[in-house]
């Protein structure tokens, strides 16, 4: 029963402006799992989907669905900070993000964006 | 940062989230009925990440958690098709063994009753050889 893992995943911990953060990326074939929390819980689940857009016209936009947990306005916004340049670097595919923030600062939100670009799997 | 993990000494425990108790990673496999399934499980705090599948594809998605109300755990489909009720169960399961609360994400096109339960053994198996990564 030795056969290797099909997933790759990768985490990291960083003290982020003062609060103990935790970060781990995971690749399947069809989306990207990132779990960023200061709880240590799974907290509220986002959906992260680019929109479909014809080849090299345009970046696209992308839809935010909360699947789990508040469905509040910054929720779509810190969720959209965290992995759009995720779901473009990794050829648009869609992210399940889960997160659980005790700071929602946007200095907290622009450091968190570079502790999960050292857990790349994409 | 990576490799200072592994060596938590016990007065670190303020800076780590939840005061010591790290997310953990682990992956498994079996051979189930003549198939591969892969496992992997992700430890959080008071809570447990499950995917099962043959394939690294993560197309369907539940939680259970235990309620004091009912005996059967609470459980609800976050991704995936609602009629399909297998992580549902799974995740039931699993939370009235485990009391905790958990996502069950189960990714095989076999959904038999009877392959299902050697699917949650083998989870069981594991969770009796590595408790500590459930």
């Amino acid at each position: 029963m030795a056969a290797k893992p099909v997933l790759a995943s990768k985490q990291t911990e960083e003290v982020v402006q003062g609060v103990p953060t935790e970060v781990v990326c995971t690749a399947f074939a069809n989306t990207l799992l990132v779990v960023v929390t200061q709880y240590g819980k799974m907290g509220t689940l986002v959906s992260v989907e680019p929109d479909v857009v014809a080849d090299g016209i345009s970046k696209p936009l992308f839809t935010t669905k909360v699947l789990l947990g508040k469905d509040e306005p910054l929720v779509h916004i810190c969720a959209k900070h965290l992995v759009t340049s995720v779901s473009q670097e990794a050829g648009n595919k869609p992210v399940l993000l889960s997160m659980a923030l005790k700071d929602r600062s946007i200095e907290g939100i622009q450091t968190l964006r570079e502790v999960i670009q050292r857990c790349r799997v994409w | 940062m990576e490799d200072g993990r592994a060596a938590s000494q016990p007065g670190s425990g303020s800076t780590e989230p939840g005061g010591g108790e790290q997310i953990s990673l682990h992956n498994f496999c079996g051979r189930l009925s003549e198939q591969l399934v892969h496992f992997h499980a992700m430890r959080l705090r008071d809570s447990l990440f499950l995917w099962i599948g043959e394939a690294p594809q993560l197309s369907s998605l539940a939680v259970a958690m235990c309620t004091p109300r009912d005996s059967i755990p609470a459980s609800t489909s976050l991704l995936g098709d609602a009629s399909d009720s297998t992580s549902n169960c799974l995740a039931q399961r699993l939370a009235s063994k485990t009391k905790k609360q958990i996502f069950v994400s189960y990714n095989i096109k076999n959904t038999d009753s009877s392959f299902i339960l050697l699917v949650e053994n083998r989870i069981k198996e594991e969770m009796t050889a590595f408790p500590e990564k459930f």
